[in-house]
């Protein structure tokens, strides 16, 4: 299973990569976010335990439990990765409106 | 409490004290904090002459071999007396300086903060944390002397302050880090009573690269120019940062150092050279100056220089000479400083040029100036006289050294001569803004003005006639030998030197008509040039590196993303081998799991392939809840709740957003969305699939690499129910185990929220016609209406259950910020805010961010580790149980809740956002 994880990483990667290199900045920001969903998908996969039960004490002696470490990395990673997207729609939602335009090629005015 | 609170305790006061007090309780309140400190680390003089050093140590990251630890002998004792004592006094004048309530409130932040940073340096019992000390009052001093940042000279001054500071503080900190590998050990108690030093082969460069630190923040020559150009900074700061306390780190590091490093020649020779070089060159700049503050700095150059040389003798000297010359030289410069501050207030100008005869409307400040100039002068019964004896007297091993002393002597009496007459006394100058008859325009001081400075040459004078009582057992605990300190030491050859000194001086005052003449002004030093010729090279690399850039976004992005390839791929490559594929499905929960990975992998490819934004959107957030049921199947309960909120919230960011944006400027980018040449595209795919490639492999190996027993996540598990009584495992590692990764973690999301709101909502200009939504139907209202009271109370469920199962603190902010975001949908911007005029965002996340840290704070007051887990242990129905993770949660309930508002009300907001 982990390994199927690994090989829609790479997709959705290669997917969010494409998105990210489109000259319209919304499509940019998309292909960011693909990249966040991509990178937690990983992190998933990178735990310790095949799990079949959620990580709660009660279960312990049940069996198998989900890799709990992994679970909280992520949740610190979900939520930056969410304040990141909002900073990015913000600067997007502003050079919009300066350049009246979501193409990236033609901002051209912060040049050196 | 001890003297672990005293350095943080400015800082703290400088950020609770509020800014608009009425300006007298303010200075008084301040100054009495900094003159409770004084009195405070007074009761420690008796304890360090009896018990020794007072060490306190507390492990911070012990790997590195860093340590919170204080170390209090009678040296830093010292230091700490001058910091908290002459801050006593700037703090005091401070208050009477500033007319406006808003500067005022900013530099008293600034150098509350700085004292703490300073005493931080003297009290640090580890190199490291000293190091880090250093380099604050480094920055602090950048901020202070570019505190009118609207002046250009205030802003090159603060930067070459910075640039040579800071320069100086990276060979420091190579140097110290060599120290502590030579040493053994980074503690200073250690270093001290080390004797690895002697003969190891770092102590030359060690040394070298210390003293070029030291040197750096002392303003030896030839890096002494920075000074000068940091008298931009308001006088209070020049009198406190850059005469009384920030300069003298440096000597205070080569006297903390002395007895370690203070024997070898490479020492004696450097610090007895560049020492007597500034001493010299100071005090002839001091001369030529026109500008009074600039007179002064050189003056403190030539100070300086004169301390540095004292710890240049061997078998300590020079130790004594410099204990005082550090004391008195902190009491006189910081009350001439404050003069020459009160005489600028008071006339509009600081030039010498242009001042004369102030006598008759600033007698005070006349008679502060002559007392504290003729300390400077050594002039006895001051204190100043007692340290130019000592200095001549331990001088006298060294004939050429004694030249040069005797004529920077004689060139500091010319220059305090000349200063108290000029200014006060003096014929008021032709063309002078003081001159005439009512003095129209001077600027009335407020009286309380002068009793900082008054205080402070009082000392002076106390201090001199009384030096034995005073001085002589603040020093006493540094000196070995048995030492004789006294104002009349006898007619001895120093006493000769010194009263060959006396008329030089004031010959040269008297005959300066002859040789004033041919003073040109003189502001810029060789070293400043040589600043500004290295300044130039740099900026001209930068050029030609500019130019390699080309402005596309994309293709910054391909240089970095084919990097990372290679490095991921090439990893990944490495570590692939050896291992087994396993495709086996585990049940029915791996398939479904598929099936949403397959569905997730389609949408996103949709929301590439859809030109409308919109659709793109949707296809994305059919994605983000696809990954979600992932996260669900894994099963991570947690993980997949808090994944379908944020991408919920995302989306309806994402859509407001899209509506903020007009259509036709998105339409340009659209129409243009596959770029205009077919091998632009086909480089876009090869680009994605070698990424994709490059991570797929790399997520591979990190798969097949996975260790089988992962010992941590196992103690996590074992210790979750005993030691918080959390079934949630995840929920007690986010909340406990890795309490401070949360802590960080709001704050940046408080601090993305701040920053998008800054991004958007900046003009405030409110002309906007309210719009009505056109979702705003009665159905829809009452929905809103009810929406928002039960998300708060699923909230609260969250907060108070976040232990037993999925939802913490973060999804209670985000379920609330939905219930908000439905009526910014539903209600339009202008309802909301007049309906929901209670939800103040910026208020919420300060209280949430100070709620958690008060929160994790409190067990230290008991003696527990900073977050330590406490439980109430109130009986409680329901399965309930109170515990200080409750608050905890709470607080980042609140900081997430304001967060999520606060973007929320930035990108809804309807106002054209002014262009830039």
């Amino acid at each position: 299973m982990n390994v199927i994880f690994a090989i829609a990483t790479g997709l959705m990667f290669a997917l969010g990569v494409f998105q990210l290199l489109r000259r319209d900045l919304i499509k940019t920001a998309m292909g960011f976010y693909i990249l966040f969903t991509a990178i937690n998908l990983l992190f998933i996969a990178v735990g310790g335990f095949n799990g079949i039960f959620p990580a709660y004490s009660q279960n312990v002696e049940r069996g198998a439990i989900s890799d709990p470490l992994v679970q909280a990395l992520l949740l610190t990673a979900i939520v930056i990765s969410f304040g990141s997207y909002a900073i990015l729609l913000g600067l997007i939602a502003i050079s919009a409106r300066r350049y009246n335009t979501t193409d990236s090629d033609t901002m051209d005015q912060l040049k050196g | 409490m001890g003297i672990e609170m005293l350095s943080v305790t400015p800082a703290l006061v400088g950020l609770i004290v509020p800014r608009k007090l009425p300006r007298a309780l303010q200075a008084w309140l301040l100054a009495g904090l900094a003159g409770g400190l004084f009195v405070w680390l007074l009761t420690y003089l008796p304890i360090i002459q009896s018990q020794g050093p007072v060490e306190i140590n507390c492990a911070w990251v012990p790997e590195l071999g860093l340590t919170l630890s204080l170390y209090l002998d009678g040296l830093s004792l010292l230091f700490a007396l001058i910091i908290t004592g002459v801050g006593a006094a700037i703090f005091l004048y401070t208050g009477y300086y500033f007319d406006d309530v808003q500067e005022r409130g900013r530099f008293y932040t600034l150098i509350l903060t700085f004292m703490s940073a300073m005493l931080a340096l003297v009290l640090a019992g580890n190199i490291l944390t000293l190091f880090i000390a250093w380099e604050l009052t480094s920055i602090l001093s950048f901020l202070l002397i570019s505190f009118h940042s609207e002046k250009e000279a205030a802003r090159t001054g603060a930067l070459q302050a910075l640039i040579i500071t800071g320069g100086g503080g990276l060979a420091l900190f190579v140097g110290l880090l060599l120290l502590g590998s030579a040493a053994g050990s980074t503690q200073i108690s250690a270093i001290l009573t080390s004797d690895a030093l002697h003969d190891h082969p770092y102590t030359i460069p060690l040394t070298i690269l210390i003293l070029i630190g030291c040197f750096s923040k002392s303003a030896q020559f030839p890096l002494h120019f920075w000074l000068p150009g940091a008298m931009s900074a308001p006088t209070p700061a020049s009198g406190y940062l850059h005469s009384a306390t920030m300069v003298k780190a440096g000597i205070y590091l080569l006297a903390r150092l002395y007895p370690v490093l203070g024997e070898t020649a490479l020492w004696q020779n450097a610090l007895l050279v560049v020492g007597l070089i500034t001493m010299g060159l100071g005090a002839l700049y001091a001369l030529r100056q026109t500008d009074l503050k600039a007179a002064l700095a050189y003056s403190t150059i030539s100070q300086l220089g004169a301390l540095t040389a004292l710890f240049a003798l061997p078998e300590g000297e020079g130790i004594k000479a410099a204990l005082v010359g550090v004391i008195a030289h902190s009491l006189y410069k910081a009350a001439l400083f404050l003069t020459v501050g009160a005489v600028e207030h008071h006339t509009g100008t600081r030039s010498l040029l242009a001042l004369g005869g102030l006598r008759r409307t600033m007698p005070g400040w006349a008679l502060i100036t002559i007392l504290a100039g003729l300390s400077m002068a050594g002039v006895p019964p001051l204190l100043g006289f007692v340290a130019k004896e000592a200095l001549l007297e331990a001088m006298l091993s060294a004939p050429l050294a004694l030249v040069i002393v005797v004529a920077s002597a004689v060139m500091t009496i010319g220059m305090a001569l000349i200063l108290i007459w000029k200014v006060f006394f003096g014929a008021v100058p032709e063309n002078s803004p003081i001159h005439a008859d009512a003095h129209p325009h001077l600027h009335t001081l407020p009286s309380a003005l002068i009793l900082g400075p008054a205080a402070l040459v009082v000392i002076s004078l106390l201090s001199g006639v009384l030096v034995e009582p005073i001085i002589a057992p603040v020093i006493a605990p540094m000196l070995e030998h048995e030492f004789h300190l006294a104002l009349f030491s006898g007619f001895n050859f120093a006493f000769f030197l010194s009263l060959i000194a006396l008329p030089g001086g004031i010959m040269l005052f008297i005959t300066r008509p002859i040789w004033i003449r041919d003073v040109v002004l003189d502001r810029t030093s060789q070293g400043a040039a040589a600043y500004r010729r290295v300044i130039g090279v740099v900026e001209g690399v930068g050029d030609l590196v500019l130019r390699s850039q080309g402005g596309k976004i994309r293709y910054y992005l391909i240089v970095i993303l084919g990097a990372m390839t290679l490095l991921m791929g090439t990893a990944g490559l490495t570590h692939i081998s050896g291992g087994t594929f396993h495709f086996e499905f585990n049940g029915s929960a791996d398939i479904l799991k598929t099936m949403f990975l397959v569905v997730a992998l389609i949408a996103m490819f949709a929301s590439i392939l859809y030109k409308r934004h919109l659709l793109a959107a949707l296809a994305l957030g059919v994605a983000g809840y696809s990954i979600g049921g992932v996260f669900l199947l894994e099963p991570a309960p947690d993980v997949a709740l808090v994944q379908f909120l944020v991408e919920t919230i995302g989306t309806v960011l994402l859509i407001v957003m899209l509506s903020k944006i007009n259509a036709p400027a998105r339409e340009t980018a659209i129409s243009r969305l596959w770029g205009t040449s077919k091998a632009g595209l086909i480089r876009d795919i090869v680009i994605s699939a070698a990424v994709g490639i490059g991570v797929t492999l790399f997520a591979l190996a990190a798969v097949l690499n996975r260790p089988t027993h992962p010992t941590i996540t196992e103690w996590h598990i074992a210790n979750a129910l005993p030691e918080l009584e959390f079934p949630d495992i995840v929920g007690a590692i986010v909340t406990d185990f890795r309490g401070m990764d949360t802590i960080i973690e709001i704050s940046v999301f408080g601090m993305a929220a701040l920053g998008v709101f800054t991004l958007l909502a900046w003009n405030s200009a409110e002309n906007d016609t309210p719009l009505i939504s056109r979702l705003s139907t009665p159905l829809t209202r009452t929905v809103a209406r009810i929406v928002l009271p039960f998300a708060l109370l699923l909230a609260l469920a969250q907060l108070l259950y976040g232990g037993d199962g999925p939802g913490d603190g973060f999804t209670a902010g985000v379920t609330s910020g939905l219930g908000v975001a439905l009526w910014y949908i539903v209600f339009g911007y202008h309802e909301t805010r007049q309906r929901l005029a209670w939800l103040r965002p910026r208020r919420l996340i300060g209280a949430g961010i100070l709620l958690v840290v008060v929160n994790a704070a409190l067990p230290m007051l008991f003696g527990q580790p900073f977050l330590a887990h406490t439980n109430f242990d109130i009986p409680l129905p329901a399965h309930l149980h109170l515990s200080s993770t409750f608050i905890y949660e709470t607080g980042i309930f609140l900081t997430v809740f304001g967060s999520t508002s606060m973007v929320l009300e930035a990108i809804a907001h309807p106002r054209e956002i002014e262009a830039l």
